[in-house]
């Protein structure tokens, strides 16, 4: 669906995008990950047609940004960080205009607008100035006008940031629930973010791709977990215990004020159970027990770090 | 075109939801209506001054000049406001990414800008008309010589626009766009007397024709004595036409800079 091959982007002397290629098949949610100023935001433009590549190719639904960007302009919605809203109108006469301006046909128009308000639960704004509205609402019109003229592809460019707890959820969601229906890119610099709704991840760095995985692989990366369990007791014979279990590789005690055992296993869920069974005969009083997800922060922490270190 | 189309509407609501128009709008008619009376009291006393057969050569059509005049060049002050946010108040809020990856043509965006603004002040402009009405109530004024000189307002108008148009695409600050369209605009007035000064002579090309025929002073000026000329009309179109050009060069310019 979006194929990218190395795309250079040149500002002035400084590389923002540098022999980037990766492609997007139909139907996949990209998390697209990078430190502020990685260059994620160039990548997008570029693939929008707001600005040109200074080399390289991209093709969208397999027409050329360059060449034909107005085919590819039908085919995408795109949210920029900045949602592109006019605080003088209604949500309302904002969403008509856009609908007017992505070509709808007059009689479709008031059809998608209500669904598109629906989708973005946006219904009991519909008559309020875009100027008086919060973050979050006008996050959420953004992404309505991305949204309106149902495009093949979804380009959002950190569509989550500056929301509420509440409302990055529903965003998510909200994207999850395109899932094998449109193709979206996606970026971010928060991992959890793509570890909840992307299939696959690409992660640029300083302008390069430092990787691309699928979540799936990721999260089992070597195909071990960690397990963190707070006691009352600590003795020897619960780390022996739990040493003791087929599948563990490595326990570590911290005890600096509350007694916490860090514990490395294999990923299986019932190694879980039988590591609570073994606190529990210890009579060691198990307060808590929790899964550390780490590996994708890890993974992640390892390649930007492993990177700077060589240079 | 259903793109311009879209866009006109777009910025007529704009212009109406925000005060700026009205109060342009206020202040154009409230400086035209001093003028005006400035006018109908020259034409008084020039009245008064034949009746005692001292006439002093001033005719009506001279006076319409005066007016006339008056008002292309009130209009220098006052499309700066209305052109200044065009293109610089999209590029500074950022909705110069929705209009860019719209599928929207460029050509599309520059002229729906255009036409807003335009119907905007050919709509003020046709405010300044209640004055015609007036001079035919209490008066007798040759309909030939309005007539044209509303043809040359018309095409003025297009010109500064245009002018504006290009000079707010290339910025995202509205008062520096407003500053220099209306710096501009004062230098193209002035070019004329300019031009028609002594040392015009550099090199050994005389300038003054040159710099005469750059100002719209000048073309507009046969307008407001009831001539129109086909020159004139050409200066005011390919003026307009090469201005909105370079706004679509500049506006296009994102995509291969």
């Amino acid at each position: 669906m979006i194929e990218v091959r190395s795309l250079t982007k040149k500002y002035g002397e400084r590389l923002a995008v540098d022999d980037v290629s990766f492609a997007v098949q139909r139907g996949e949610i990209l998390g697209f990950l990078g430190q502020n100023g990685a260059g994620k935001t160039t990548t997008m433009k570029i693939l929008t047609c707001f600005m040109p590549a200074s080399s390289g190719t991209a093709t969208v639904a397999g027409f050329d940004v360059f060449e034909k960007p107005l085919e590819v302009k039908k085919r995408i919605g795109y949210l920029p960080e900045i949602p592109p809203v006019y605080p003088e109108l209604l949500v309302s006469e904002y969403l008509s205009f856009v609908a007017e301006l992505k070509r709808i046909p007059r009689s479709e128009r008031p059809r998608k607008i209500d669904r598109v308000l629906e989708r973005c639960n946006l219904g009991s704004v519909r008559k309020r100035l875009i100027g008086n509205l919060s973050k979050g609402y006008r996050q959420r019109v953004g992404l309505a006008q991305a949204l309106i003229h149902d495009p093949e592809v979804l380009i959002l460019d950190e569509p989550t940031i500056g929301l509420d707890p509440k409302q990055v959820t529903e965003i998510r969601s909200l994207i999850k629930s395109m899932r094998s229906e449109r193709t979206v890119i996606y970026s971010t610099h928060i991992l959890s973010e793509v570890a909840a709704t992307c299939d696959r991840i690409v992660i640029i760095d300083q302008g390069r791709i430092v990787a691309q995985e699928a979540i799936s692989a990721l999260s089992s990366a070597g195909g071990t977990t960690k397990t963190e369990i707070v006691v009352q007791r600590m003795s020897d014979q619960v780390l022996r215990a739990l040493r003791d279990i087929k599948g563990v590789s490595n326990v570590q005690p911290f005890s600096n004020g509350a007694h916490r055992i860090v514990v490395e296993s294999e990923a299986r869920e019932d190694l879980m159970a039988e590591m609570s069974q073994v606190v529990v005969n210890q009579k060691a009083g198990l307060i808590r027990m929790s899964p550390v997800q780490l590996a994708l922060e890890e993974y992640y922490l390892n390649l930007i770090g492993g990177r700077r270190d060589m240079q | 075109m259903n793109g311009a189309v879209a866009i006109v509407k777009k910025e007529l609501r704009s212009y109406f939801y925000s005060p700026v128009a009205y109060v342009i709008m206020g202040v154009f008619l409230f400086v035209m209506g001093v003028i005006f009376a400035k006018f109908v009291a020259i034409y008084e006393a020039y009245n008064r001054a034949r009746a005692f057969g001292q006439a002093q050569g001033i005719t009506l059509d001279k006076l319409a000049l005066y007016m006339y005049q008056n008002m292309a060049f009130i209009l220098c002050f006052v499309t700066p406001f209305l052109t200044m946010k065009l293109f610089a108040e999209e590029r500074r809020q950022q909705t110069f990414e929705l209009l860019l990856t719209a599928p929207l043509r460029g050509v599309e965006l520059v002229l729906g800008k255009f036409i807003s603004a335009y119907i905007l002040m050919v709509l003020m402009v046709g405010l300044s008309f209640i004055y015609v009405v007036f001079m035919i109530l209490w008066g007798n004024p040759e309909m030939g010589i309005i007539f044209s000189t509303y043809i040359g307002l018309l095409l003025a108008l297009a010109c500064y626009i245009s002018l504006g148009a290009l000079i707010s695409a290339m910025t995202s600050s509205q008062a520096i766009a407003a500053v220099w369209t209306f710096i501009v605009l004062l230098l193209l007035w002035l070019l004329q007397s300019l031009g028609q000064g002594v040392t015009t002579k550099w090199g050994f090309i005389d300038w003054g024709p040159t710099l005469v025929y750059i100002s719209p002073l000048g073309h507009f000026n046969s307008f407001a004595e009831g001539l129109i000329h086909i020159k004139d009309v050409i200066y005011f179109l390919t003026f307009t036409i090469f201005m909105l050009f370079l706004t679509h060069r500049v506006v296009e310019s994102n995509r291969w800079r």
